[in-house]
């Protein structure tokens, strides 16, 4: 437990710099950007005159120097206080809450589908490498891994929504459904297959990899000839030496691919119009929403950071030589 | 009611015809739901503020303008809040006749005061267009409650006026908005209204939810009991949804032109090429006259003779656009110039001209380079880029494409001049006054979008502009500025590509679909499912 | 046994290498076998494939052929993915041998930097980047490039420790070489295999995010790319899908290739650091 409690507080310590390099890089990454958000909104309103430009400018701060407005930034942040979003004209925290939950809710159901999938099927594989099954599997594997994930969501919607009705086409829900209960949860369950495979196939492949290969090189272990000496054979054999071990790397790589799957559901989010994290980046770089893309980046960071914090944990119950020397 | 665009469609293909059955008058049956699919979510929704397709496409079942657009009417407009408009002699002051037994959604009563307080406070100091057309309005008096007499500070011609009213006087209530900061007010998205729905929820990201008005003053309207636009910014999930069934409309060509061959062919979908007539867009290219080849009238013509328009509609259209040879589309029968063309389809006579004019071709065949910005607005601008460019390759001119978001576009082109030419597609407002003399008078300062940002001057122009702001008479204003159209054509001041609007594909089973020249912006109030 | 024969030892291996060889070769070639400008208006628009010889893949919405595009975008994906994944190898490897020689506060500095760029979804700034300097090809290779570079630079920091302690190394401090020379000419090669045997895996992925990015709308308007094809053709799927499977059966088959050749020379490194 003081372990646990020692790896948060360095992981702590360490946040506080990436996340001041994190501000102030997206900040005046988004300050270089050619037009700003007051070009965006005219634009979306069909245009306007020089007044109305000078005037929105005032309001939205934009007539200050990008330094004084980093500066109101950061200081407002040490509040708390995410900022006010000129798209959508609400608070950034409230906007971004908004969407967390279904970003989190798609990323979660990826994960565990590739996790569970990915390692059972490595298991598969990597109980009798170079077989048969073992070839295929991989090599299936590895296609799926050659997939581009909006190209397989459009493949999925025309099959499973257009051409056999079986599910929606997108959306995180029926809209005004006014569904209560498990069957809104349902109702959301069946919106999320879809996305789900899109984004989790691919990791799926990766996972089902890293066990595979895990598990071939474990093989020619002593400590795993060891066990076969004593006579331990079969699944017993496969299950407690080698794929518990083989688990450790993908339990690794699944904390390094949380920032890499959140990416991934920008383009997922948009083939399959779901309101999430992912989508609202890309609204507020198109419309030039400084603090409203600062609020979604710093709300990934403490997600990937919160994600990676609990491997962390989890890896040190899995496999207690960790000690709290590790990471960085 | 069938089709127009698909009628052309099936023309152009020489095919038989596509199956059009006589369908009998159908009558809309009260309630049920229509889903629709809606590409933004403006922040704030308030019509009177905000005039844009975005807003009126939610906003206008909920507030109302004095008059709307129609095929019939006198002066082809129909009657909401004001049943009569009269301007007087001298051009200083229009009478309006309002609508009696009209409440706003929370009860109270709506009166002349409301117009009054939405024409000073609302439309002339915040409406993005409104303020350019009520500019010079001093003040609107209320003799009595249903009767408003807006009066001019200089003669204003009554028939821009009316020309504007179904885009730029949409009412708001007075009782919600005095004494408040107007752009902050909670009712600029929780919108109250007079219109056939009310507002109800929205989810943002998810949708918007409006629900019908039981006490519209059209006794027995609207007939469906809840409007939703489901949000989908992706034009190929708006296809996918109405296959599946998820929704019964997608309007504003939510669903991508090059598909809708195949979608006129699914059962029980139909296509609309009509009902935007309002809305037409301008397929434009604009030119930078301050580059120097460019300054030259004879190269700009060259531009306009290596764009084959015909192909253009074809390819890029699939045939739902027409040819356009001019500032003022052909269907706006009272303005557009017949008699006058932008120089046609003609490599030959572009290469000539470009070597009358000097630029010769270099040893790789390239007469000179340009930066070519296609607006980043539609599918059709970009690609027309991509065509523009292959065009231009033909006549030896290196069109180099620079592709930009939409902020970094209209600081390239409208702030910091850094474009040779660009593809653009300036919308058509019904008169020349209010869209499209700002794409050619001079003098106007840089970062002001949508405008003459082009270094194109000619006093000519600007004093026929001038001349029909002042003129009251209706027929010498048309005159006047069909003699300006016929001179910026002749300058090719800038180059008229295409003149397009939108498509709507909808459930077979909607009865009052694509009724009026800007119906997906209309109150929808006689929409219905058929019973 | 020979590096080249352990790479093509197992069946995954020829295939990668041999596809691999081909798309290599296709790109260098295809200024001779598709000549002109792949987005020149060829034909009529949406012909289907082996409707017209002349356009034996058919020809897309202006009517561009689809063959030349499809040679001319398997130049543009795999300069893109090439460039992107030697930038992305040059920052990681110079950081992660900085790091590692010099160690104390440099290292600190310089692996807090990694985290934090690990700890924000990469593809969100490459978004941003792309928006501020619009969508340019390089700009798009750099791009790609900050959000890969952390994983070498991890890798070769980790072999840089393991070995800046060697006897070689101390020999050259006694030489009197500078600590970034013996980093660099010293260290450096005998670190480098790891980080490079990573290649494979930054080329695939680089033309994944490509693609994705063009997808997105954010690929460089004057080039074809098999992402824009898609991108393209995604309009008209369900009309005239053969546009959209092409380049992605395109895109499935080069980053596959690019995977199976290295993990044959992964396997083949591993065997060949055995035997030395």
């Amino acid at each position: 437990m003081t372990r646990a409690l020692g790896l948060l507080r360095r992981r702590l310590i360490g946040v506080v710099p990436v996340f001041c390099l994190v501000v102030v890089g997206a900040f005046l990454l988004l300050e270089a950007a050619p037009g700003d958000a007051v070009d965006a909104y005219l634009a979306g309103i069909g245009g306007g005159d020089a007044a109305q430009r000078a005037a929105l400018r005032a309001e939205w701060g934009l007539d200050q120097g990008s330094l004084a407005r980093l500066a109101a930034y950061v200081a407002a942040l040490l509040r708390l206080d995410l900022g006010w979003s000129t798209a959508f004209a609400r608070p950034v925290l409230s906007v971004v809450l908004e969407r967390l939950p279904n970003t989190l809710l798609l990323m979660g159901m990826a994960t565990l589908l590739a996790l569970s999938l990915g390692s059972a099927l490595g298991v598969v594989c990597g109980a009798r490498p170079g077989s048969v099954r073992d070839r295929a599997v991989s090599l299936a594997a590895i296609a799926i891994y050659a997939m581009p994930g909006f190209w397989l969501g459009l493949v999925l919607i025309v099959a499973f929504s257009v051409e056999l009705r079986w599910l929606p086409s997108g959306g995180i829900e029926t809209v005004a459904s006014g569904l209560t209960g498990w069957e809104r949860a349902l109702d959301i369950g069946r919106h999320l297959v879809l996305p789900v495979l899109a984004l989790g196939l691919v990791y799926m492949a990766l996972y089902l990899r890293l066990m595979r290969d895990g598990m071939a090189e474990l093989w020619s272990q002593d400590f795993v000839r060891a066990a076969r000496a004593r006579g331990m054979h079969g699944a017993r054999l496969v299950l407690r030496h080698v794929a518990r071990n083989a688990l450790l790397p993908v339990v690794t790589m699944l904390g390094l691919q949380s920032a890499s799957m959140l990416g991934g559901s920008v383009v997922i989010e948009s083939v399959f119009a779901i309101p999430g994290l992912g989508r609202l980046a890309s609204e507020a770089v198109a419309r030039r929403d400084t603090p409203l893309l600062l609020g979604v980046i710093l709300l990934s960071a403490v997600v990937v950071m919160t994600v990676n914090l609990v491997i962390d944990l989890v890896y040190a119950l899995l496999d207690p030589r960790v000690g709290s020397g590790t990471g960085g | 009611m069938s089709s127009p665009a698909v009628s052309r469609r099936s023309a152009l293909a020489g095919a038989a015809t596509l199956p059009f059955l006589p369908r009998p008058a159908q009558a809309q049956k009260r309630g049920g739901r229509l889903t629709v699919a809606a590409d933004s979510e403006p922040a704030n929704l308030n019509p009177a503020i905000i005039a844009s397709n975005g807003v009126f496409f939610v906003a206008s079942k909920l507030m109302e303008p004095l008059a709307e657009a129609s095929y019939t009417g006198r002066d082809g407009l129909a009657p909401r809040l004001a049943t009569g408009w009269e301007g007087a002699a001298d051009g200083r002051s229009v009478t309006f006749t309002l609508r009696p037994g009209v409440t706003w959604h929370d009860g109270k009563p709506f009166t002349s005061a409301d117009v009054a307080f939405s024409a000073m406070e609302v439309w002339k100091k915040l409406g993005n267009l409104g303020r350019a057309v009520f500019r010079d309005l001093e003040a609107v008096q209320t003799p009595d409650a249903h009767t408003a007499v807006f009066r001019f500070a200089v003669p204003t011609p009554a028939q821009m006026i009316r020309n504007a009213l179904p885009v730029v006087t949409s009412v708001v209530p007075r009782h919600l908005f005095e004494g408040t900061d107007i752009m902050k007010n909670p009712a600029n998205v929780a919108l109250v209204g007079t219109g056939p729905f009310r507002f109800a929820e929205r989810r943002p990201g998810e949708y918007t939810r409006l629900i019908r008005n039981p006490a519209y003053w059209d006794t027995g309207k609207p007939y469906l009991d809840e409007i939703v636009y489901r949000v989908l910014p992706d034009r190929a999930a708006a296809a996918n949804a109405l296959e599946a069934e998820e929704i019964q409309l997608a309007a504003f060509s939510a669903v991508p032109l090059a598909d809708l061959d195949r979608i006129a062919k699914v059962r029980g979908l139909k296509v609309f090429a009509n009902g935007y007539e309002g809305l037409t867009y301008q397929l434009c290219v604009e030119i930078n006259h301050r580059r120097r080849e460019l300054a030259d009238v004879r190269v700009r013509r060259a531009l306009s003779h290596a764009i084959d328009r015909d192909f253009v509609v074809r390819a890029i259209f699939r045939g739902y656009a027409a040819t356009s040879q001019g500032p003022v589309p052909r269907h706006d029968r009272v303005f557009h110039a017949a008699d006058i063309a932008m120089p046609g389809f003609d490599p030959a006579r572009a290469n000539a001209l470009l070597d009358e004019a000097g630029f010769p071709r270099d040893a790789s065949g390239t007469r000179f380079r340009l930066r070519l910005l296609p607006a980043p607005f539609f599918n059709e601008t970009r690609q027309f880029g991509d065509y523009l460019r292959q065009a231009l390759a033909a006549i030896g001119i290196d069109a180099q494409i620079v592709s930009n978001d939409t902020p970094a576009h209209l600081k390239a082109v409208y702030t910091d001049h850094a474009f040779d030419i660009t593809v653009a597609s300036p919308v058509y407002r019904g008169d020349p006054a209010i869209s499209t003399t700002i794409l050619y008078q001079s003098g106007l300062p840089a970062g002001v979008p949508f405008a003459n940002q082009y270094g194109y001057a000619n006093a000519a122009v600007d004093g026929l502009i001038r001349q029909a702001a002042g003129t009251i008479d209706d027929a010498e204003r048309v005159r006047l500025y069909r003699a300006f159209q016929k001179q910026v054509v002749d300058d090719v001041a800038l180059i008229n590509v295409a003149e397009f609007s939108f498509i709507s594909v909808a459930r077979d089973t909607l009865v009052g679909v694509s009724n009026n020249p800007r119906w997906a912006v209309s109150n929808w109030a006689d929409l219905g499912f058929a019973g | 046994m020979s590096f080249a024969r352990r790479v093509m030892e197992t069946g995954e291996g020829r295939f990668g290498v041999v596809m691999l060889a081909l798309l290599v070769a296709v790109a260098l070639a295809a200024p001779w076998l598709a000549p002109g400008d792949p987005l020149a208006i060829a034909g009529e628009p949406l012909l289907r494939p082996l409707q017209d010889m002349a356009h034996p893949l058919g020809t897309d919405r202006l009517g561009r052929d689809v063959l030349s595009a499809l040679i001319h975008g398997a130049r543009t994906s795999l300069l893109v993915a090439v460039s992107a994944a030697v930038a992305a190898l040059g920052i990681g490897i110079t950081v992660g041998t900085v790091a590692g020689f010099l160690g104390g506060w440099v290292d600190e500095a310089l692996m807090r930097l990694a985290e934090a760029f690990q700890t924000v979804p990469a593809f969100l700034l490459t978004l941003a980047l792309i928006s501020v300097t619009g969508p340019r090809a390089e700009t798009i290779v750099l791009g790609i490039a900050i959000g890969a570079w952390m994983q070498p630079a991890r890798i070769t920091r980790a072999e840089i420790l393991s070995l800046r302690e060697r006897d070689f190394v101390a020999a050259a401090r006694v030489i009197g070489m500078r600590p970034l020379e013996i980093a660099f000419r010293e260290v450096l090669p005998n670190a480098l295999t790891p980080a490079v045997s990573l290649a494979a895996v930054v080329v695939a992925a680089a033309v994944l995010i490509e693609a994705a990015l063009s997808f997105l709308g954010f690929g460089d308007p004057n080039r074809v790319t098999w992402g824009s094809m898609i991108a393209e053709g995604r309009t008209v799927l369900r009309r005239a899908p053969y546009l959209s499977i092409i380049p992605g059966v395109g895109l499935v088959l080069t980053v596959l290739s690019v995977h199976l050749t290295g993990r044959g020379v992964a396997r083949a490194l591993r065997a060949w650091r055995v035997l030395a």
